[in-house]
Formats: structure tokens, sequence, C-alpha cells
């Protein structure tokens, strides 16, 4: 019985793995196309809201303001918005 | 005035406690866990619910307590003796009665809770019992919890980075090492193994639904050993770290990396892939392993209803806010009233317990050990810290990962490079989690 129980877990983690591996693959692929789809056929951006916190923001470096977000987004608990980051 | 007396000591919950001191061990531990949630802060959303439905759950006669399903769905309720007349067989899912063998000691009687409408079950068996076999025993609940956190998340990250998201499959490893070991043990049946491993998973509401599915019996220890691993993450991921990685290894710097060898892509419309990515990931999930959309699909669509914006911003709110925060609180108690004396204590959760330690840090050593071997491949190397982030723990992981890496190289901020390893991570758990299901549900 333990014996089977053992194939068993092992048969499971060798599906397991694999599938997992395959459809995080499957969704980096996916995510490649996406990117090239969406460069090609939509590639303006609509909204034109952020235009005017554009210029602002615009010498901060995309991952300092991410990480600012993310601050902002865990203290307001998500309720928070930047509007507008500036260099003192 | 000793008759008066005796009854009033027969009412309160005194007699019963004495009788079995187990109470007093679930009393301690819903005190510890109150304390680690109220003062130490750790997980204090999950951990407070949780902790005082412990507390609530161990007091003889208030039938707060979740009363443990057996495997055919015959729930045993101990009622006393001069109560035993209330209840008829085939009225309200009874469907035995058991006279107690010697006098004081008290009788049973058996529900066929499969059978039992929902005011039945509030009548005959409390509250707490509505509570849980409508919300969480039919899996209603951690789905609702994965759309809040969907609709929490920034694939942003992820997207930027898309190839660091291969190494949230290898911090799956711990899963399914402790399944082995789990299942080698002798101690667990698969499907108790399988609820035990997924703690690995580092994710609350996907090791819930999965041990509702396969090992309901199992659900308090489970959650609880699972939110305390997620709070311990700051613990944990240094020491498994500290255990794998070379000081040079750490230094690596993505930055200076990226700068050597530049992918190329560049990004003309995030909103619109950020809109178009959570409905293709669903789809892709739902062709492959569909015991996982429940999940997954859930976390896409309340990701989805964010990233649209102000035209969904309304249900973004409720998704986000009312509804997640409701949730939180009826799967906190009533996760913490199944933990009763017979539930908890026995040696099966000191397996849990453990087996759930090894799950965290063999996921946080999978995920650095895939690290390890792609930077032995390619020229391009990889700080080992984004390995351990694919555990998720979204984003406590990625933030410890960051005070990690600068405090090697105070330039070297990894986080959003983590980030897309720990969101992916989350995707990996659930996909991990319909596999167990689909094998052994």
């Amino acid at each position: 019985m333990e014996g089977t129980l053992i194939e068993q877990a092992f048969t499971l983690m060798l599906v397991g793995m694999i599938t997992v591996f395959a459809v995080l693959g499957l969704v980096i692929a996916m995510g490649n196309a996406l990117i090239r789809f969406v460069n090609k056929y939509v590639p303006e951006e609509e909204a034109p809201a952020p235009k005017a916190a554009a210029p602002a923001s615009a010498a901060i470096a995309p991952d300092v303001k991410s990480a600012i977000e993310l601050a902002v987004a865990k203290i307001t608990s998500n309720k928070g918005r930047i509007e507008k980051i500036e260099k003192i | 005035m000793n008759s008066i007396l005796e009854n009033i000591y027969g009412m309160t919950a005194i007699s019963d406690i004495v009788a079995n001191p187990g109470f007093i061990v679930m009393y301690l531990l819903a005190f510890v866990l109150l304390y680690l949630g109220i003062k130490k802060e750790y997980e204090p959303l999950l951990l407070i619910p949780i902790a005082f439905g412990v507390l609530i759950a161990n007091f003889p006669g208030g039938g707060m307590g979740v009363n443990a399903v057996d495997g055919e769905g015959i729930v045993t309720l101990a009622v006393a003796a001069k109560d035993l007349a209330n209840f008829e067989i085939g009225h309200c899912g009874v469907v035995d009665i058991i006279q107690p063998a010697t006098d004081g000691a008290k009788g049973l009687v058996k529900f066929d809770i499969w059978n039992m409408t929902l005011p039945a079950i509030a009548h005959e068996l409390g509250l707490m019992n509505f509570i849980y076999y409508m919300l969480i025993k039919t899996g209603f609940i951690p789905p609702i919890i994965f759309m809040g956190v969907g609709a929490l998340t920034d694939f942003g990250p992820m997207l930027r980075n898309l190839k660091l998201a291969i190494f949230g499959a290898g911090a799956q490893f711990g899963i399914f090492a402790v399944l082995l070991i789990a299942a080698a043990s002798g101690q667990f049946t698969m499907k108790e193994a399988a609820s035990l491993s997924i703690i690995g998973g580092a994710d609350g509401p996907t090791a819930i639904f999965t041990t509702i599915k396969l090992a309901p019996h199992m659900l308090g220890p489970i959650a609880i050993a699972a939110y305390s691993y997620m709070a311990l993450v700051p613990v944990i991921i240094p020491l498994v770290v500290k255990l794998l990685c070379s000081e040079k290894e750490l230094k690596i710097n993505m930055k200076e990396q990226d700068k050597l060898y530049p992918s190329g892509t560049e990004f003309k419309n995030m909103r619109a892939l950020k809109i178009l990515f959570p409905i293709a990931v669903t789809v892709i999930v739902a062709i492959l392993v569909p015991s996982a959309v429940s999940l997954v699909g859930m976390l896409m669509f309340g990701n989805l209803i964010k990233e649209i914006g102000a035209n969904t911003s309304r249900i973004f709110d409720a998704a986000s806010n009312s509804i997640m925060n409701a949730a939180t609180i009826f799967l906190g108690l009533s996760v913490g009233a199944t933990m009763t004396v017979e539930a908890f204590l026995n040696l099966q959760t000191i397996g849990i317990v453990v087996g759930g330690f090894f799950a965290f840090g063999l996921s946080i050593a999978g995920g650095i050990c895939l690290v390890k071997i792609y930077n032995l491949i390619f020229k391009k190397k990889i700080n080992p810290l984004i390995g351990a982030t694919g555990l998720s723990a979204v984003p406590m992981a990625s933030r410890v990962a960051n005070d990690i890496a600068l405090k090697y190289d105070s330039r070297n901020h990894v986080l959003n490079y983590c980030m897309s390893s720990n969101v992916s991570g989350v995707i990996g758990s659930a996909v991990a989690a319909g596999i167990l299901i689909s094998f052994l549900g």
C-alpha cells in the first residue's frame, strides 16, 4: 500500500511540475505574443488623463515609480492614488 | 439549594472544561494567536478572526464549533441525555440516535449533512456550522477572496519582466516534494498529504480551497500553518537564502544585467496589454487545468475589472473592499471554529506544522535552484532572490527579497523583478492546487 502511495505521489510530482512549467511557459509565450499584437495593432495610449502627470513623472524611473505606487497602495489599503511624483 | 447550585454549575461551561483539559490548550492557542495578530502584527486581518474563532468554538455548550463531517457526510453531535427526546430519526437530517452508555454521559445524534436544509443546519448545529457549510465547505469563499486578490494585483512588473515569471513554477517544487515525503511517512492518506503539501504554495485561499476539496477535517491546522508561515516569510526566506546563496550571487545587479543584455521589448500600450492579459491567462489555464479555473478565473476577473478602470470602478471597489473584507471575516472566523479539541489535538497537527515548514522552505529552495541552473546555462545572470520569491506570498516575499539585496549592495533594487516571479507564483500555486484536486478529488 505504501509503495503504491509513494508511486502515486511521485507520478503526481512529475505531472504536477511539468504542468506548472507548461502553463507558466505558455503564459509567458502568450504574454510575448500579446505584447507584439498590442504594439502592432493598438500602439497608442488611449487614456488622455495621465498626460497631466506625465511631465512631472517623466524624470522618475519606472521601477522607482512602481515601488512608490506599491508603497502607497499598501499603506492606504489601495485607496490612495498617486497624481504626481516630483523630485524635490 | 444544592440542586439550584448544581443547575447553575451544569449551565456554565465549567464542568465540561474541568472534565476535558484539552479545552485549556485550545484557549492558550487562541491567546497566543491573538497576541501574534494584535501585538506582533502577523497577518492581523486573518490571524485575529481565526484566533477568535478558535476561542469561541471551544466553549462547551456554546455551539460555535464546526462539527466535522466524516467521509460519508455524517456529522455527529454530542447531546445531553435529557435533550435526546427532541430529536427524531428522519427529521431535519437525523439518521441515528445513540443513547448514552452510562448515567451522566452524553448521547450522540448523527445527521446526514447533505440532506439537511440550511435552516435545519442553523437550527440544529448552530450559527458557525451554518456559515461553514454554506460559505466554506461549498468552496465559495476562497475564489471570492482570490477575486479581491486579483483586484489588488498589478501584473505590470510581470509583463515588463515576463521571462522571470518562469521562476514562479520552480518554486512550486516544495508542494510536490512534501507530497512525496508525507505520502512516504505513512501518517497521511494521499488526499491528506496533498492538502498538507499545498501549504508550500504560500497562498492562504489556495491552501484552504484545496483542503476543503481533499481533506476538510484538516482545514483548521492547515489554514493556521499556511497563514503563520506566510507571516514568517521575513524569517524563512533569509534563512533559506543564507543556506543556498553566495554573496556573489546575491550581489548580481539586475539593472546592470539588463543593460548588458537588453531584451529589446518595448511597450507601446501597457493599458491595453494589462486588459488583454487576464483574459488570455484565464483561457490558457481553463484549457489546460480546468479544475484551477475557480481560483485563477476569479483572480483574473478581479484583475480585469481593476485594469479596465473608470467604467468598472464600482465593481472593482466592491471586489477589493466590501466583498473581500466580508469574505475575510467569514473565512477567518469559521476556519478558526473548525479547530475544536478533537480536530486539533492530535499527532496529525504536529505533522502539518512540520510538513508545512518543509513545504515552504523547499519551495523557496526550488526557485533558487532553478535560477542557479539558469545561470549555469545562460550568459545573462539572474539574482537568485528572484527565484526565492516564486513562492507567492505577495507582496511580502518581494519586499523581503529586496531588503536582502539592498543589504549586500545598496544600489541593487530587485523589487520589480521579484514581483514578476512573485505574481506568477500565485498563478503557479493555483495551477498546482488544480492538478492535486483533479487527480485526487
